[in-house]
């Protein structure tokens, strides 16, 4: 999803100009419908997404963002056709984007057209969209056959990716076929610690969430939770400060989110739960600055954008708020708390 | 709305962001969440092979009885059994053995597994009783072989909580030796996959056995007692994940009816424990001794490779066939082995959970496998979870094709999400050659389609009329006869084995038939798709080539080579003796 949203970003300069060689249109509908399916998509009901999706693409055909996340969500669903379809729309509405260059390249390689997957990601090796980029590129070309230049850009990617299971265990194979067998040992290492970590991880996450269900708040629960502390890794921290506070255990989330935003400044997820956390625990001073960071990393994301419009509401910042709810309440237009509240903040802004 | 109210509100119902939905979701078994492969354009060519269910014209109508009728509390109970293709009593006609289960409430009329006699006429009698074979319990692996080289055809077979091994007495009886042949194991234990395999070349016919998992019906909870086992919001039976996996077992024959357990002296025992399901042995790299490699369900698959000195080596990561491109294990039930690219090597297919491909590997030599899956098409293919399977020349094109059979393990599921039957179709993907294949949807007889909860398979020629037809076991319904009525002038070609110095079945050997410019390997096995064992007669269909040269490993590493020979037959090849018999089948 961070990826997406960056791509969505990366494709806002595009849609300034198809924008403005048009009318300018007012439809609140769309970000709405926008928001709801990028929710959606975010919990993998994709189906469900690819409705909210089409609604908007009917009030905004001309909407580059929304043939975007369309054609991403009807990727997910293995509709690759339409996939195509799409991205191929988001190309003619705001021009060539290398975001879409990837996903295109992506379909290649998933309809088993290699040349055509190496093309365009080979012409993104510069510049990199996702970080996966190389990845793909080294796949494409061990599935052409082209073993040397497969194995180039996978050993690309292990730099690249040090911390990606995947990568290690395709070059692993990589090594392997080319007689390379020091090397593939060496991979098929790295593979295995990854994965046993990985693994390890899902166990934990597991033992965490049926701890905490059992037994919320207990210290027995919290020694359970407590193994998935990892000071360097930013997911874990994610992932443990969400279950604590998923759990109503919102002092003890504070310290996992706290380091996962110094140790990933670009998630979403971590300044979102730090943001939520202290807003749970009414600390609204501190709330603001990990909202405000939350909802530049994904202006669509209405649980963020609410968030935060009520902490400026909760400090008295009626001006900051108001804004901020407009845009709630674009992105939700049936939330009636949200709109209760505008209605008494414009009246009172209104009255200056 | 003051302001604490409208917090307030808010408060209760935020959500955090992040990535637990699809950490909590992961079920009991391991699934990709695959999406399929986009569907090409249908290539328009013909398929002359037509399926239809023959099963109760042919007198196979008493169902296999597998745990209750309507749902499946244990893991036990949703895993089913294994079919067999036997020539047990060598007039040349293959005849059927079908396995059997039970129900935990007490036993249940009838239920048995079952030998029925070819009658030659497209009907088969039940002999079950006359065999000496009547026997309830749960039953899930059969491997067929002759372990004392008498000439005729025994049984061992796997199951909770004891193996058995029948042996045929020749004259249309068995006898159960389990005990006698020392393969009563201690305490319970839950056998799957099993193979006879000569892993040290002396002629007699060793055994191996795969293990599910430890299993107790007082230890584990049925469906919806605990909330840990639950697949997409239902709950469901528990496992495997979360049950203890088990290691696999090899016995030595010492050649006087007996066997002596080796797991440990051979370093079979040293695997790290996995649930293994289905267990084939073949010379997967061309050296003479045989590999055996297991399926696991939710652990990677494993790999034995025979050191030369009656040790093996696990070796499946190194080679290629343990998880998935992506370094991911899968649910492994059913294994082919094959050749489906025509260039003389075995290739391996391993069929999985719903919401994953099952994974095709392409044999590039010296024990290395790329997996080919959706290389060659089978992406497309990710609906239904899949078991027993074959690389199968149906059509006697000369190329060929992939099938298996699907069937959920949780019919609860249905209720609450009618898009995941319990009872499923079967997967037929026709061979186009140049390693691509294509799913017939339809086109290839109404039995394709026809939706069972399945399990094993078993691949032969039931009729004799020169094409493969297919045997499949229902869970809880008779079991399937697929009768291929072939059309097309498709010419195909019958290899019969029979070991002298090597065991007499042959198991071991592999027979590769040169035709039309095509190379193609076939091993001749003692179990094949979900625990199942199929016609030991090899079929080739060869396309337009009216003569075929054939080459013979035997399982002892001697060769053997046969120029020219004539097609639309079978012929019987007596090792060192050349061809000792040739029939011409009719249609």
């Amino acid at each position: 999803m961070k990826w997406i949203a960056a791509a969505l970003l990366a494709l806002a300069a595009g849609i300034c100009l198809a924008q403005a060689r048009q009318p300018a249109v007012q439809q609140p509908g769309a970000d709405a419908h926008l928001s709801r399916g990028a929710q959606l998509m975010h919990d993998q009901l994709f189906d469900a997404a690819a409705g909210e999706f089409e609604k908007a693409l009917a009030l905004h055909p001309a909407d580059p963002r929304a043939h975007f996340q369309y054609a991403v969500c009807l990727l997910s669903l293995g509709r690759n056709d339409e996939a195509r379809r799409e991205f191929e729309k988001v190309q003619k509405l705001a021009g060539e984007s290398r975001y879409v260059t990837y996903y295109l390249g992506r379909i290649d390689l998933l309809s088993n057209d290699y040349a055509s997957a190496i093309q365009r990601f080979r012409s993104l090796a510069e510049n990199p969209p996702y970080p996966d980029t190389a990845f793909y590129l080294g796949v494409a070309y061990v599935s052409s056959g082209d073993g040397n230049d497969g194995t180039k850009w996978l050993e690309r990617a292990a730099k690249l990716q040090p911390g990606d299971y995947r990568v290690h265990y395709r070059l692993a194979r990589a090594y392997s076929s080319a007689g390379r067998e020091q090397d593939a040992s060496r991979e098929y290492s790295l593979y295995n610690k990854l994965l046993n970590q990985h693994k390890s991880t899902e166990t934990e996450v597991r033992a965490c969430a049926d701890a905490l269900r059992t037994q919320p708040i207990s210290a027995a629960a919290q020694e359970v939770c407590q193994r998935m502390f990892d000071p360097n890794d930013p997911e874990k921290l994610t992932l443990l400060g969400q279950l604590y506070g998923d759990a109503g255990a919102y002092e003890k989330a504070l310290d996992p989110l706290t380091r996962a935003v110094q140790l990933d400044p670009n998630s979403y997820e971590a300044w979102h739960n730090l943001g939520l956390t202290y807003f749970r625990l009414q600390r609204y001073k501190e709330a603001r600055a990990p909202l405000e960071k939350a909802t530049a990393l994904r202006p669509e994301a209405y649980g963020s954008v609410v968030i935060l419009g009520a902490t400026l509401y909760m400090l008295g910042d009626d001006e900051a708020a108001l804004p901020v709810l407009e845009h709630a309440h674009r992105l939700n237009p049936g939330d009636a708390q949200t709109t209760a509240v505008l209605e008494k903040l414009r009246a009172e802004h209104a009255k200056k | 709305m003051n302001r604490r109210q409208f917090v307030a509100a808010l408060a209760a119902g935020a959500a955090g962001a992040g990535v637990l939905r699809a950490q909590q979701q992961l079920g009991g078994m391991a699934s990709r969440g695959v999406r399929p492969q986009p569907r090409g354009k249908p290539s328009g060519l013909p398929f002359h092979a037509r399926f239809t269910d023959v099963a109760a014209h042919a007198g196979l109508r008493a169902p296999v009885i597998y745990g209750p009728p309507d749902r499946m509390d244990y893991i036990l109970e949703s895993m089913g059994c294994g079919v067999a293709f036997l020539d047990y009593d060598n007039d040349g006609w293959l005849d059927i053995f079908l396995l059997s289960g039970t129900r935990r409430e007490g036993p249940v009329a009838g239920a048995t597994n079952r030998l029925y006699k070819n009658n030659r006429d497209g009907t088969f009698t039940d002999v079950t009783a006359k065999a000496g074979l009547v026997r309830q319990g749960w039953a899930f692996g059969v491997t067929v072989g002759d372990y004392n080289n008498d000439g005729f055809e025994d049984l061992f077979i796997t199951g909770w909580p004891q193996n058995i091994l029948y042996r045929n007495n020749g004259n249309g009886t068995f006898t159960d030796v389990t005990e006698a042949a020392g393969l009563l194991h201690a305490g319970n234990r839950w056998g799957t996959g099993c193979t006879w395999v000569d892993y040290d070349r002396d002629g007699r016919l060793d055994l191996f056995v795969s293990n599910y998992l430890v299993f107790d019906f007082d230890k584990i909870p049925p469906t919806g007692k605990s909330s840990s086992c639950n697949y997409k919001g239902v709950p469901v039976n528990c496992g495997p994940r979360g049950l203890v996996p088990e290691r696999p077992m090899l016995y030595h024959n010492n050649g006087d009816g007996t066997f002596t357990d080796v797991t440990a002296r051979s370093g079979i025992g040293a695997v790290t424990p996995a649930y293994g399901l289905t267990a084939v042995a073949a010379d997967l790299d061309g050296d003479g001794w045989q590999e055996i490699y297991v399926a696991c369900d939710s652990t990677p698959s494993q790999l034995f490779h025979h050191r030369e000195n009656g040790t093996f080596e696990e070796v499946a990561l190194e080679s290629g066939l343990a998880v998935n491109e992506d370094g991911r294990e899968q649910a492994g039930m059913g294994i082919a082995i094959g050749d489906f690219d025509t260039d003389g090597s075995l290739d391996v297919l391993k069929t999985h959970f719903a919401e994953d491909t099952s994974a095709l590997y392409r044999n590039t030599g010296h024990l290395e496998f790329d997996d080919v899956t959706l290389r060659s098409g089978l992406g497309v293919e990710t609906r239904y979870v899949s078991w027993g399977d074959g690389i199968v020349d149906l059509d006697n094109d000369g190329l060929p094709d992939i099938f298996w059979v699907t069937g959920s393990t949780f019919p609860e599921l249905e209720r609450t999400h009618p898009e995941i039957p319990h009872k499923t179709p079967r997967v037929l993907f026709r061979n186009l050659g140049g390693g691509k294949f294509e799913e017939l949807l339809d086109g290839a007889g109404p039995a394709i389609a026809e939706a069972h909860a399945s399990r094993g398979v078993a691949f032969g020629d039931f009729d004799n009329d020169g094409d493969l037809d297919i045997l499949i076991m229902n869970i809880n319904e008779p079991p399937s006869l697929l009768r291929n009525d072939l059309s097309g002038a498709g010419h195909w070609l019958k290899v019969k084995l029979v070991g002298t110095r090597s065991n007499t079945s042959a198991i071991g050997a592999v027979v590769t038939v040169t035709y039309g410019g095509k190379r193609q390997a076939q091993a001749v096995m003692a179990s094949s798709g979900y625990l199942s064992s199929s016609d030991r007669r090899l079929h080739f269909g060869l396309g337009a080539a009216a003569t075929a040269d054939i080459e013979i490993v035997w399982p002892n590493g001697a060769r053997e080579s046969l120029k020219a020979v004539r097609t639309d037959q079978l012929v019987t090849v007596k090792e060192g003796a050349g061809i000792v018999g040739q029939e011409r089948f009719g249609r």
